[in-house]
């Protein structure tokens, strides 16, 4: 995959980053104080984390619940670190610096990328490294991008709804994309079920529930 | 929030991102058939994720509309055809909705 197929691929995706971290920035200023809304986007680069420490923040949160809700939500990047580490053949330093990058954005586009890889016979770590590097990148100046402009006060709520559709839509399809043999599929069904079941029971776990229902799903063996 | 929390939160953050990737070994053989059966369930929990919100409903009709439109044309596993399907829906949503 060229790196001009996955910026292009990466593109709607990081529109959609943008408008959210414009709607952070705006939010951010008034809370946090310019210095620590750039800081904070430059260095967690996490549209999930960022949201809920500022909705605890705005409640007048103190350091224990902000330090909790960090481990909670950052959990699942175990899962996903897991899953993408046999697709990484590069030294620790590369993966080191590589690792910054992940998110559920570009962990979906670096594993669908790996996939194609290994369906056309070619070795798989290069492809997924290149792919979690320029997605990475390119979310990550989206972030930057929509934060300035929300710190500035431009706003773009209109295009929040747009916005939101992207990610169901882009998880859907890189979803079709990892689809390779009919257990997949089912697995894929059963863990929205699943994830669907944990949400609605916990609302508080929606942002681990896709993570805890997929090691479910993915444990029982056997492949179709 | 200060600076030293941020601190914090950047590390759990980064060292949450980089301890699988940076300090586990590759996995055995059994292990990575597990973790290769994975990405299909993560990207639909996502998925269904995106589609809910923190009280307990769906989010609003075009954005469904779109998720239904992208899941119509899933089969042709192409992320564009997707991207496609999910305008067309929340095209079709907000024209229906309104």
């Amino acid at each position: 995959m060229s790196t001009r197929a996955i910026l292009a691929a990466s593109l709607p995706a990081a529109a959609a980053i943008l408008v959210f971290g414009t709607l952070y920035g705006a939010a951010a200023r008034a809370i946090m104080g310019v210095p620590l809304t750039v800081a904070s986007s430059l260095l967690i680069f996490s549209g999930a984390l960022q949201f809920a420490l500022l909705a605890l923040l705005s409640a007048g949160a103190t350091t224990l619940p902000l330090v909790l809700i960090t481990a909670a939500l950052n959990l699942r990047h175990l899962v996903l670190g897991a899953v993408l580490r046999p697709r990484l053949e590069g030294s620790r330093l590369r993966r080191a610096a590589l690792s910054f990058f992940l998110v559920d954005e570009t962990f979906g586009f670096a594993v669908a990328a790996g996939q194609a890889a290994e369906r056309a016979g070619k070795p798989v770590g290069p492809v997924t490294e290149r792919t979690l590097l320029v997605a990475g990148l390119t979310c990550y100046l989206a972030w930057q991008v929509g934060t300035l402009i929300g710190l500035l006060g431009v706003g773009l709520a209109v295009a929040e709804n747009v916005a939101g559709a992207i990610f169901p839509v882009l998880f859907i399809g890189l979803g079709a994309l990892a689809v390779t043999r009919f257990s997949h599929a089912v697995r894929a069904v059963v863990a929205a079920l699943l994830t669907a079941a944990i949400a609605f029971a916990w609302p508080d776990l929606r942002v681990v529930a896709p993570v805890v229902a997929a090691v479910l799903v993915a444990l029982p063996g056997g492949e179709r | 929030m200060n600076a030293l929390v941020l601190a914090l939160i950047v590390a759990i953050t980064y060292g949450s991102r980089a301890i699988s990737l940076v300090l586990l070994p590759r996995p055995g053989a059994r292990l990575e058939a597990i973790l290769a059966r994975m990405p299909a369930p993560i990207f639909a929990g996502l998925a269904t994720a995106t589609l809910l919100t923190g009280d307990r409903s769906l989010v609003g009709g075009p954005i469904l509309w779109a998720a239904l439109g992208a899941l119509v044309v899933s089969p042709a596993r192409s992320l564009l055809a997707c991207l496609i399907g999910g305008a067309a829906g929340y095209t079709l949503g907000t024209l229906l909705i309104r």
